[in-house]
């Protein structure tokens, strides 16, 4: 499966790139830098995916309490974190020539670092040993905290003040049809770059815990 | 589980009051917090009702952190978490005690915390006195339930009681936002229209988190070290 995703995705990204560079046309007023929306929105969006995963596993663990759950809740977690950073990065390099600024109040720009915060807080917690015996018992619960958050975090930065362009609340954002193709193609090869990696992150971690649960096998028999 | 609750809650405040210890520490590092942002105007000069809003709540934040420390340190020391888990009353009723003495402690940090900033921060309170103690009061319980939900990750032997700033602060952004705009408007009188919102936020967060609290804090407080 994760081959079969990682060749999917190089055929996609190569027709996703064609598509950003020789089929969507230049925006008019921003220029080429509307060209960062492309990779930036994909980014957001299977960050936001990654994070509801991890919401789900932490849910599927706590009722059965298989390592398995916790491994998927930890892969999603890691990618939800790099790609909300990325989204992030991304966004602030749009942001700089467009609204002349790196960082401005944003209810979305808001809600994605406030779960970058915690998502990264929530890996901290997993690569120390807090919790001792019930560490994955005790990221179960964060992640399920973490995820209910997120609605609470989005409304309260949204009556402070937003500024975001609503490019896909407002009737097709005035974009071309072209330039959805471009996102629509962009966003199926980066869900497929996200799948590739999740799997292979769980995989990962799954042989990780069978190898040390075989060496302190074999720390006991010695 | 409420009379279990009100006992925990009652041995916890008899502990923390009698010391002191624990509210004396909270206390101090609230006014050295609000001591030091005062230093970010020039002599004279007022800072805005926003900005003491804020400052208050930092302080009001990192209190919160050392409270459910101690709260949750109290039956660590003598190895007491094991008694309270073999009583027959359920998990829930600890969290629910110690959110309520986390409540109440909190409450009196924040009565000096607040002539501290208005001193400080040179604010004339132009709203009701009353409408500002029902405002801390309803955010301080949503501070205190997910507080008091993870407060439970500093017991046992592998706590890392400085990683709860990190994994709380974030989380407590929603209900931190409203109680700067709610005290802003307590204080400046302006900005009435967005009341309804605000207390809206304060009242979901409250809610979404007690709820979740009495579902998951059974997993979080259990007798494994």
């Amino acid at each position: 499966m994760i081959r079969l995703c990682a060749l999917a995705f190089a055929a996609a990204s190569i027709i996703a790139q064609y598509l950003i560079w020789f089929h969507a046309p230049v925006e008019e007023s921003m220029g080429v830098v509307q060209k960062i929306f492309y990779t930036h929105m994909p980014l957001a969006w299977w960050s936001t995916v990654s994070f509801f995963v991890n919401f789900v596993a932490s849910i599927l663990y706590l009722a059965k309490r298989r390592d398995a759950y916790s491994r998927l809740a930890g892969a999603a977690a890691e990618l939800g974190v790099l790609f909300s950073g990325l989204a992030l990065i991304t966004g602030m390099c749009w942001a700089r020539p467009i609204w002349n600024v790196w960082w401005t109040w944003d209810p979305r720009l808001t809600t994605t670092l406030v779960m970058w915060f915690v998502y990264a807080a929530y890996l901290l917690l997993r690569a120390s040993d807090v919790g001792g015996q019930r560490q994955d018992t005790v990221l179960a619960v964060l992640g399920v905290v973490a995820f209910l958050d997120v609605p609470l975090v989005f409304i309260s930065a949204r009556y402070w003040r937003s500024i975001h362009p609503s490019v896909l609340g407002s009737q097709g954002g005035g974009m071309e049809p072209e330039m959805w193709l471009a996102v629509l193609a962009n966003l199926v090869a980066m869900g497929l770059f996200w799948l590739a990696l999740l799997a292979f992150r769980t995989r990962q971690l799954g042989t990780g815990a069978a190898v040390t649960a075989l060496m302190r096998h074999g720390s006991i028999r010695n | 589980m409420l009379k279990a609750a009100l006992a925990i809650a009652r041995k916890d405040l008899s502990l923390a009051l009698s010391g002191a210890q624990g509210l004396v520490q909270t206390v101090l590092l609230g006014l050295l917090l609000i001591f030091i942002m005062s230093l970010s105007r020039e002599p004279g000069e007022l800072s805005p009702p926003l900005a003491a809003a804020a400052v208050f709540w930092l302080a009001t934040a990192f209190g919160q952190v050392l409270v459910f420390n101690f709260l949750y340190g109290l039956e660590e020391a003598e190895g007491a978490r094991l008694g309270l888990l073999l009583s027959p009353a359920p998990a829930q009723a600890v969290w629910l005690g110690k959110a309520l003495s986390g409540w109440v402690l909190l409450f009196c940090c924040q009565m000096v915390f607040a002539p501290a900033a208005v001193a400080f921060l040179g604010q004339t309170v132009a709203g009701s006195p009353l409408t500002g103690l029902a405002v801390v009061a309803a955010v301080d319980w949503g501070l205190c339930a997910l507080g008091s939900l993870l407060g439970a990750l500093s017991v046992g032997k592998s706590s890392r009681e400085s990683l709860l700033t990190v994994i709380l602060f974030p989380l407590l952004v929603p209900a931190l936002l409203a109680g700067i705009r709610l005290l802003e408007t307590v204080i400046s009188g302006r900005g009435l229209e967005a009341v309804g919102a605000w207390t809206g936020t304060v009242v979901a967060f409250d809610a979404v988190f007690t709820a979740a609290a009495l579902v998951l804090f059974p997993f979080l407080y259990t007798g494994e070290e």
